[in-house]
């Protein structure tokens, strides 16, 4: 079909037409019937599908979610057992080698995706939910209080990740759950500022001056009337934030902050084996640090995706 | 075709020739068909002229003409040629060098047109360098382009940053860098729709004058019919992606002959017509889509003389009269006359407003001072205004002259300096909105300029103004749904509207909705700030019979903001003319339009470019309104005044006295010797 052949819509070659703003799309003309909006939604998800990157972004990302859903039910060997023989190159039997201790590295890989699966969408989830609030008190009240945030969410931006983890690790103990709180609070000052500068656009709109004159509160103006205006923006930095999300996380557990040994976390098996690769053994450490790698490339291609459709409606 | 035909006999002398281009946009991976066959040629020297609505495709037909195209635009048929070169032929490095040395383009806003970063005479001297000159011989011409510009002080302008500059400035500035590599086409693209009436009125000017200068062909596209008529030789008026009338324009707008024209021509207020002597003629229906299906006549669905001709077969490009100038796409231009008469007129009657009832809204001694760092800025200044019942109180002035603070400071979204007062009703009302009683906020509304602005643009209509009604009136439930509706039917918006979006309306219809919104608690004064300034003509004419057959049912008072004389003067039972935070004038509409009037309002009065094309003797404002921070000593219009008395304007600022029963103004000049010089018939009465 001819259709396929065509090179994808960027959304910027959407938007771009000159005094025609009935063009913009999800702008549906007069007495448009309801379905009008459908249809631009339809049209936006049938360009999404189109995108080689979300494709492939989703393919990778099942994957990863099918290992995490399954775990021992369908890795090929028990990810704990340390029968084999110690650093087995990768073969057959082994596709992925065996680490020190014998145990077989692609079963250990495939049992990893859950616990960075369950840490950080969570963790991305209660970075934007903090971040939201506060970006929103940010930029809404503006006056001392922006001021005061702002400075403190730029004090805390400069101090380096690490050592706000291992702080946090060292007076709360490791579990998964400090571990998503920890990321969670890490991304909250970035979301913050996000949010505060999409809701500086809002405020100054008419809309909210006539909320005021017919005497809402500030808080319905805020969470009624502004937030499902800057969603835009919100749902495409969950999206990335994910993708950063499962990267610090396996920092974490890389620096020992993360769930404890021996679970079969990607960062732990890094940190575990990459003394190992100077004899040679690369693929102990190759493989856990690919799948992190993978991973990230999987939720940023959506990410990507997801923000153009996003910026273009 | 007989378009073709005809252009291409002229097409040797022509500047600018488009030929039978059509033009779509790729929306969502769908081509969406934007022209339709445009065909129009410039001579040069000559100004020709587009107008339509909003979506029509005067503005893809400017940028075709250059191949400058958004991205998802592409030329589907048709030729372009530019002093006898084929544009949609070209390659890219043939399209640079084109568009360096033979076509200019000028937009809208100038501001954007510069680089804010680089001081304006660097911006010069490079599109002079870029012709080949020497950084010496650049500077020359920048200098030299400037002063053809009218910039009295060239050499100080080169050391500004854009910025520093204000917007007439800047779009003379834009217009001496479009003209440096003397072009054989420049473009302007609504070039005046920023700029404040008297600032506009020398920017068309000097268009005019330079265009006869240089030889240029000039493309104006303007939504301003007014603006057409006082610059174009030419005019083509779009509708649909097509060319439906085309001719000199003096000749099109006194005697149009194709329904759309006319139909445009009837919804402007003209002619000093007034509310209380007839509704605005409106066209009914919208402008189709782009991309839709339009077999036949582009305007079929909204033309009041449609026939099944009309329906079956595609009107064709006929002649009109004998010479060969004038063209329509009609198969009846004989009907149009008929048109004329069929239309009917409804006049509206409104009660006069009466002295005796005390004022609805009245503000005394209202000043406010905004803080800026260490400076004081005085947005208004000593305000006094009363307004009654079913009365509309007309606010007039150029940009930065406190129209918007006023309209704040009346609705408590300011709080006003101390000693002012606001009251309602003769009952002093407390600011910030807040702080004011539930029947205070339900008494005073507002409607914005802006509907994509004022509208929650996630909300549905009934959500919009459910809300409203149940915030305002404290009616809830059931009886609130059913209040929803029976406004939303009053203001002409159908139960199917309810369940759209903003953004799923026409400009019209989103207008609709914000007065819908406005009128939710009966109120009974509702400011409206430039309500109809973002819609077309023909749109406009609806909201303001809307708002005028509202207020001769509701007895609503109106402050009405507007910088458009038309409009106001159709609306309006008395107006107030304000310069830099003071009421210079205030009185009734007759008294304001017939004179004799403060040298302000009648410099303001005779920038208005007319579509009647009456020859009026215009008065030049010498420089820029000062900035209010740092207001003039005496009278401060006095460095602006063409009538200014050196010795007393500059000393003393002259009070606003009454000159008449109703009618005051702030001149030391005395009314008898204003009534001379602006030669005001003397009237009685």
């Amino acid at each position: 079909m001819s259709d396929l052949e065509k090179p994808p819509v960027g959304p910027e070659e959407i938007i771009s037409t000159p005094g025609m703003d009935v063009l913009v799309p999800g702008h549906a003309p007069t007495n448009a019937p309801p379905s009008e909006r459908k249809q631009a939604r339809r049209e936006n998800w049938r360009l999404i599908r189109r995108r080689p990157a979300f494709i492939f972004g989703v393919f990778i990302l099942s994957v990863w979610v099918i290992c995490a859903l399954l775990g021992e039910r369908i890795t090929p060997h028990d990810p704990l057992d340390f029968r084999a023989g110690s650093h087995l190159s990768p073969r057959w039997e082994f596709p992925f080698g065996t680490d020190a201790t014998g145990r077989d590295v692609l079963s250990r890989v495939m049992a990893g995706a859950r616990d960075v699966l369950r840490i950080a969408p969570l963790a991305a989830f209660l970075g934007v939910l903090f971040g939201v609030m506060l970006g929103m008190l940010m930029g809404y009240l503006r006056g001392w209080f922006d001021t005061v945030a702002s400075r403190i969410v730029e004090a805390f931006l400069a101090l380096p990740v690490v050592l706000i983890a291992l702080l946090a690790v060292t007076t709360l103990g490791s579990s998964s759950w400090v571990v998503t709180g920890v990321v969670a609070v890490l991304f909250t000052p970035i979301v913050a500022r996000t949010v505060r500068s999409a809701v500086l656009a809002e405020r100054d709109l008419d809309y909210v001056t006539s909320a005021r004159l017919r005497g809402e509160s500030n808080l319905f103006i805020m969470f009624r009337e502004v937030l499902p205006n800057v969603m835009g923006p919100i749902v495409v930095e969950l999206t990335v934030r994910v993708g950063y999300a499962v990267f610090t996380v396996a920092t974490l557990s890389f620096i020992g902050a993360g769930p404890p040994p021996p679970s079969p976390d990607w960062g732990a098996q890094v940190s575990e084996n990459y003394n190992s690769i100077i004899s040679g053994f690369w693929w102990t450490t190759f493989f856990p640090a690919a799948a992190i790698a993978t991973l990230v490339i999987a939720v940023n291609l959506i990410a990507d995706s997801v923000q153009s459709v996003m910026e273009a409606s | 075709m007989s378009t073709l035909a005809d252009s291409t006999t002229t097409a040797v002398a022509a500047a600018l020739a488009v030929e039978d281009l059509e033009v779509a946009y790729t929306v969502r991976g769908i081509d969406r068909a934007v022209l339709r066959g445009v065909s129009f040629t410039v001579a040069p020297g000559e100004t020709f002229g587009l107008v339509g609505e909003s979506g029509c495709g005067k503005s893809t037909s400017a940028y075709a003409a250059l191949r400058y195209l958004p991205s998802n635009g592409k030329i589907l048929h048709g030729r372009v040629m530019v002093a006898g070169k084929d544009v949609t032929g070209m390659t890219t490095s043939e399209l640079q060098a084109f568009r360096a040395h033979d076509a200019s383009m000028v937009y809208q806003d100038p501001a954007q047109a510069m680089n804010p970063t680089l001081r304006v005479g660097r911006q010069i001297i490079e599109s002079f360098t870029l012709l080949g000159q020497s950084k010496e011989q650049a500077a020359a011409s920048a200098l030299e382009a400037l002063r053809k510009v009218r910039i009295a002080d060239p050499a100080r302008v080169m050391d500004r940053y854009p910025f520093q500059l204000s917007g007439g400035m800047q779009q003379r500035v834009v217009i001496a860098m479009a003209l440096a590599c003397n072009p054989k086409l420049l473009v302007l693209d609504e070039p005046t729709t920023g700029l404040d009436a008297t600032v506009e009125a020398e920017v068309l000017d000097l268009v005019r004058v330079l265009s006869r200068e240089s030889g240029a062909a000039v493309l104006l596209i303007a939504h301003n019919l007014g603006i057409i008529r006082a610059l174009c030789d030419r005019v083509g008026v779009m509708y649909a992606g097509k060319i439906v009338e085309e001719g000199p324009s003096s000749e099109v707008f006194d005697n149009p002959q194709h329904p759309y024209t006319v139909g445009l021509l009837r919804s402007l207020p003209r002619h000093g017509v007034r509310k209380t002597e007839r509704a605005l003629t409106t066209i009914p229906g919208i402008l189709p889509l782009i991309g839709t299906d339009l077999p036949t006549c582009v305007f079929l669905d909204r033309c009041p003389i449609a026939s099944d001709l009309c329906r079956s077969i595609e009107p064709p490009w006929v002649p009109v009269g004998t010479d060969g100038t004038r063209f329509t796409r009609c198969h009846h231009p004989d009907l149009i006359t008929e048109m004329k008469e069929d239309l009917p007129v409804v006049p509206i009657s409104l009660l006069a407003p009466s002295a005796t009832q005390p004022d609805v809204l009245e503000l005394s001694h209202v000043s406010k001072t905004f803080r800026q760092r260490n400076l004081s800025v005085p947005a208004l200044v000593d305000v006094e205004l009363g307004l009654s019942e079913g009365e509309t109180l007309g606010i007039v002035g150029e940009s930065g002259s406190g129209k918007s603070t006023l309209a704040k400071a009346m609705l408590g979204i300011e709080t006003v300096d101390e000693g002012g007062v606001v009251s309602m009703g003769g009952e002093a009302v407390p600011s910030p909105t807040g702080s004011r009683s539930a029947e205070n906020k339900r008494s005073m509304q507002m409607v914005f300029q802006n509907p994509d602005s004022a509208l929650n643009r996630s909300w549905s209509v009934r959500r919009i103004l459910m809300r409203s009604v149940k915030k305002l009136t404290g009616i809830k439930g059931e009886e609130a749904n059913k209040r929803v509706e029976a406004l939303a039917a009053h203001l002409r918006l159908t139960p199917r509207h309810l369940d759209l979006k903003p953004r799923q309306l026409s400009g019209g219809l989103k207008q609709r909705v914000a007065i819908a919104r406005a009128f939710a608690g009966d109120p009974r004064i509702v400011v409206c700030d430039e309500p109809t300034s973002a819609l077309d003509v023909s749109v406009q004419a609806a909201i303001l019979n809307l708002l005028a057959d509202l207020q001769a049912e509701q007895k609503t008072s109106y402050v009405f903001i507007t910088h458009d004389m038309g409009v106001v003067r159709y609306l309006a039972d008395r107006i107030a003319v304000m310069y830099l935070g003071r009421i210079q004038e205030v009185g009734s509409t007759d008294d304001v339009f017939n004179g004799p009037n403060h040298p302000y309002t009648e410099a303001l009065l005779s920038a208005i470019p007319s579509v009647d094309g009456e020859e009026k003797v215009r008065i030049r404002l010498d420089g820029e309104i000062p900035s209010p921070a740092n207001p003039p000593t005496g009278c401060v219009f006095h460095p602006r005044c063409p009538r200014v008395i050196m010795g007393v304007c500059d000393v003393t600022e002259p009070l606003l006295l009454e000159v008449s029963p109703g009618h005051s103004m702030r001149c030391h000049i005395p009314i008898d010797e204003l009534r001379v010089l602006q030669n005001t018939p003397v009237t009685l009465g």
